[in-house]
């Protein structure tokens, strides 16, 4: 097993005069770039008019409660966890699909990458909403069904997924993007499922697993942790796709700053507040991803 | 060979999956029948100021958020508001993800094309707002006809066609949503910005050291309808009546939300 060992940890080594150089040479870059900036950039700030927008006092209650700068965020932290639950299950079967050796299941996996990794993210969500799903969603509206179920219930749904007036735009988002992202996922699937050594598999049979459990057991968990980096990227990605159906009005972060720019006219405001946000989201998630790989390189050695 | 017959198959896929996603069905029963039925009316709207904006509570305000509401309040129905990106709007609706458009969208030919509209419901009017260090020196409007001025708008709205007809030698920037298209001109990168009145005012009085209005008139006057998927007849009789019946109450709430400035207390 010598093979999956990691390499052993080169020895770090302090600063030298070079690096201290470069630093200098880019804060340098960045003051810069800052003052030229600032002096052609004719803007009045006004972070006032912005902040009501995330937390609001309600004037019924008088208690605090989310504006729509704080709900878009939610819906777009729903998108992502959903996202990445289906567009990894949707990369798993897919994937394995792949690496069938029978021809259909291989045709269907290459089939579906192919088409989506092939049209722009733009083009696919326009597609893929007006043409594909606009001929099942009208006829379905689910919001009305879940609307004559019992209101626990009702709750339950909206913690989920959201406010139930925009249900069926929220499901049309979520697999929207779970669908795109799949695709992406698949490809990172097949390569960790491809990198799995013959003998494993041969090792497995000779175990006596059947064809199910030496997927299960033996192929996934060790495709998992080699791919783990790379499907971290990817569902990273994901989360900063999920702007891209703000296009089709899903009421996410991006959409509801775009209403917020429109009605308060502070466009650079909410800019740089989603941006931060956005980043603070990725960043909770790669760390999330470090935490894990270090755990699975534990159980490697 | 084998790999020739493997990508002639995947195309072959492909081209199934493509074929199940033609266009969108027509269920064309009575809209208002549906309507009713469902309880709720949906409805389409892009968030333009004084159209349709959020206050500082994030509720919707503005002169369509009345007219919807008080529409559906006469046919005895719920609302649903569905603000919806403003250049996907006409798709949105002929894919029948709600029933109407009640966004202030003016009545063009190549909408008609398209979608229904009702009678007018309002009027109102496109007009421009220049930057003063740009633009002070230029002649309205035979000057702006020229490759060396910057029109913007945003993407969609009808005054973009507007410039192209009137003024087809100068350059245009088209931009998502108006408050960007507006900050360019702000910024002295582009000369004119145009959209529906009353913004260009507005923001000439927010910003009096940096735009001017080259003419108080309106460069366009236009007629704004509901809009509604093709084949219901019997709806936009029902709106068109409707229409008819408020045209006063229209009219004073035209004049509040697009002649006075009684409501930016309102708003952040």
């Amino acid at each position: 097993m010598a093979m999956t060992r990691p390499p052993p940890p080169t020895p770090r080594r302090g600063w030298t005069l070079t690096d201290a150089a470069i630093l200098v040479a880019l804060v340098g870059l960045v003051i810069w770039m800052g003052a030229r900036a600032s002096e052609n950039f004719q803007y009045r700030w006004d972070w006032s008019s912005v902040w009501p927008f995330i937390i609001r006092v309600d004037p019924e209650t008088g208690r605090w409660a989310p504006n729509v700068l704080l709900q878009g965020l939610f819906t777009t932290i729903r998108l992502a966890l959903w996202g990445i639950l289906l567009a990894t299950l949707i990369g798993i079967l897919m994937g394995w699909a792949r690496t069938r050796e029978r021809l259909l299941p291989r045709l269907i996996g290459a089939s579906y990458v192919m088409l989506v990794r092939n049209i722009p993210p733009v083009v696919f969500v326009f597609i893929f909403v007006y043409f594909i799903s606009s001929h099942f969603m009208p006829a379905l509206r689910l919001a009305d069904r879940v609307r004559t179920w019992p209101a626990e219930w009702q709750t339950v749904v909206e913690l989920l997924f959201g406010p139930v007036a925009m249900l069926d735009n929220f499901l049309l988002g979520l697999v929207c993007l779970s669908v795109f992202s799949g695709a992406y996922v698949t490809e990172i699937v097949r390569a960790g499922l491809q990198s799995v050594p013959r003998q494993q598999i041969e090792a497995g049979q000779s175990l006596g697993l059947t064809g199910f459990d030496q997927f299960r057991f033996v192929v996934l968990p060790q495709a998992f942790r080699t791919v783990l980096p790379a499907l971290a990227g990817q569902l990273i990605q994901l989360i900063k796709d999920s702007s891209l159906v703000s296009l089709v009005s899903i009421q996410e972060l991006t959409f509801m700053a775009q209403d917020v720019q429109v009605s308060t006219q502070r466009v650079f405001e909410v800019f740089v507040l989603i941006a931060v946000v956005y980043f603070v989201l990725c960043l909770g998630l790669s760390t999330l991803f470090r935490r894990l790989e270090l755990r699975s390189a534990r159980g490697r050695a | 060979m084998r790999s020739i017959r493997r990508l002639l198959l995947s195309l072959l896929a492909s081209a199934g999956l493509l074929a199940t996603a033609t266009p969108a069905l027509a269920q064309q029963d009575n809209l208002i029948e549906t309507i009713k039925q469902r309880g709720r009316m949906l409805v389409a709207f892009g968030t333009f100021v004084p159209w349709a904006m959020r206050d500082r509570q994030g509720t919707w305000i503005g002169f369509e958020i009345e007219v919807a509401s008080r529409l559906a309040k006469d046919l005895g129905v719920q609302i649903d508001l569905l603000p919806t990106a403003w250049d996907a709007v006409i798709p949105s609706l002929i894919a029948g993800k709600f029933d109407v458009i009640i966004g202030g969208m003016t009545i063009t030919p190549a909408r008609q094309a398209q979608i229904d509209f009702t009678e007018p419901y309002s009027n109102s009017g496109q007009n421009v707002a220049a930057s003063k260090q740009l633009a002070a020196g230029l002649k309205w409007p035979q000057d702006f006809n020229s490759p060396k001025v910057t029109f913007t708008c945003r993407r969609g709205v009808a005054g973009c066609k507007t410039i192209e007809e009137r003024f087809p030698k100068a350059t245009l920037r088209q931009f998502d949503d108006d408050a960007i298209a507006f900050q360019e001109v702000i910024n002295g990168k582009a000369h004119v910005v145009i959209s529906s009145e009353p913004k260009p005012t507005f923001f000439t009085l927010k910003n009096p050291d940096r735009l001017f209005k080259p003419s108080s008139e309106n460069l366009v006057n236009t007629f704004e309808g509901f809009g509604v998927r093709k084949g219901n007849p019997a709806a936009l009789k029902v709106f068109n009546d409707w229409i008819a019946q408020n045209r006063d109450w229209l009219k004073s709430r035209h004049e509040f939300w697009f002649k006075s400035q009684e409501w930016e207390k309102l708003v952040p």
